[in-house]
């Protein structure tokens, strides 16, 4: 809505500055490149641009030509809609809606392609340096292995430690030092 | 830029909405949580038909065509009737396309697309309007 606004408040000081050809007001193309219409009024003579194949040509045109293009699409559509071809149509319609300008598609085809095979391989860079540190790192304490943790636990009962609570306690279901596998 | 955003701003703030307009008038016994009026489908689409029967230029069009199409609800076959005519009026051939694109977002399913265009066929083909399906068969 505020952008809205905006455009309509950017069109107004044209409308009266500009020649009585460019009094239509348009969402579409006011808001895309309000500069184009300022510099259009002493172009109209400029040479028609074929309009069969505008959506590959459109990228590259300057804006003088975009604004014939506009000026002739215009004339086209004050005919009876029916004798329109569909070139005309396609042109018409591709200029006013098609994917330039505020309607560039985000993303490209391919894209996400792209996307996956970038995150496949920084997870796959993730994986090796951690392989590589394990493979420089020193072996894990000679503590961390199930026969010392089952001693420690024989010692623990002998010793009756923690008899309230813990491993010498009546009932005890837990692991007590165990945790290697 | 920045006092053009203010000044909007400002009028937007200025203005009273027909909400408040309504709440003033009502006795201050009224519940003021639950007193917001509300606008039936039917007068819906009576207010956008002759919004685009008076519509008089392209902007004015669009504009319509933004507002109607921002509600949660798919216009009645008659107010897209009266947008299609609108943009015939102001000459406005790609628009017209539009409307029956933004039908097709609002729809929830295809066959109530399909419904929406049986019932304005007669519509297209009295202004030789084609979808945009039909002019891009390809995608």
């Amino acid at each position: 809505m505020q952008a809205l606004r905006l455009a309509r408040s950017a069109a107004t000081p044209l409308r009266s500055t500009t020649s009585a050809a460019l009094t239509r007001r348009c969402l579409a193309t006011a808001t895309a490149n309000p500069v184009e219409v300022v510099s259009s009024s002493t172009s109209a003579t400029a040479a028609p641009v074929p309009l069969s194949n505008i959506e590959a040509l459109w990228g590259k045109l300057t804006p003088e030509e975009k604004q014939t293009v506009h000026e002739q699409l215009e004339t086209i559509q004050q005919k009876d809609w029916k004798e329109l071809s569909l070139e005309e149509k396609k042109a018409a319609y591709y200029v006013a809606f098609g994917p330039h300008g505020p309607r560039t598609p985000v993303s490209q085809p391919g894209d996400n392609l792209k996307i996956f095979a970038i995150t496949a391989a920084l997870v796959g860079v993730a994986g090796a340096i951690y392989l590589g540190i394990k493979s420089i790192s020193p072996a894990p304490p000679k503590t961390m292995t199930r026969e010392w943790q089952e001693a420690s636990n024989e010692r623990a009962l002998e010793a009756k430690i923690e008899p309230m609570t813990g491993i010498s306690s009546e009932g005890y279901k837990g692991k007590g030092f165990v945790q290697s596998k | 830029m920045r006092a053009q955003i203010v000044s909007s701003v400002l009028r937007t703030a200025a203005r009273p909405s027909v909400v408040a307009r309504g709440a003033r008038a009502v006795p201050f016994a009224a519940r003021a949580s639950s007193s917001h009026a509300e606008e039936t489908f039917e007068s819906f689409t009576e207010r956008y038909v002759n919004f685009f029967k008076t519509a008089e230029d392209l902007f004015e069009v669009q504009r319509g065509l933004n507002n109607c199409f921002a509600h949660d609800l798919v216009p009645a076959p008659s107010v897209v009737e009266a947008a299609v005519r609108a943009a015939r009026r102001v000459n406005d051939y790609a628009t017209a396309v539009r409307v029956f694109e933004g039908v097709k977002e609002k729809v929830e399913n295809k066959s109530q697309y399909e419904a929406y265009l049986q019932e304005l066929k007669p519509l297209r083909e009295e202004l030789g309007l084609t979808l945009k399906e039909e002019l891009y068969t390809s995608s």
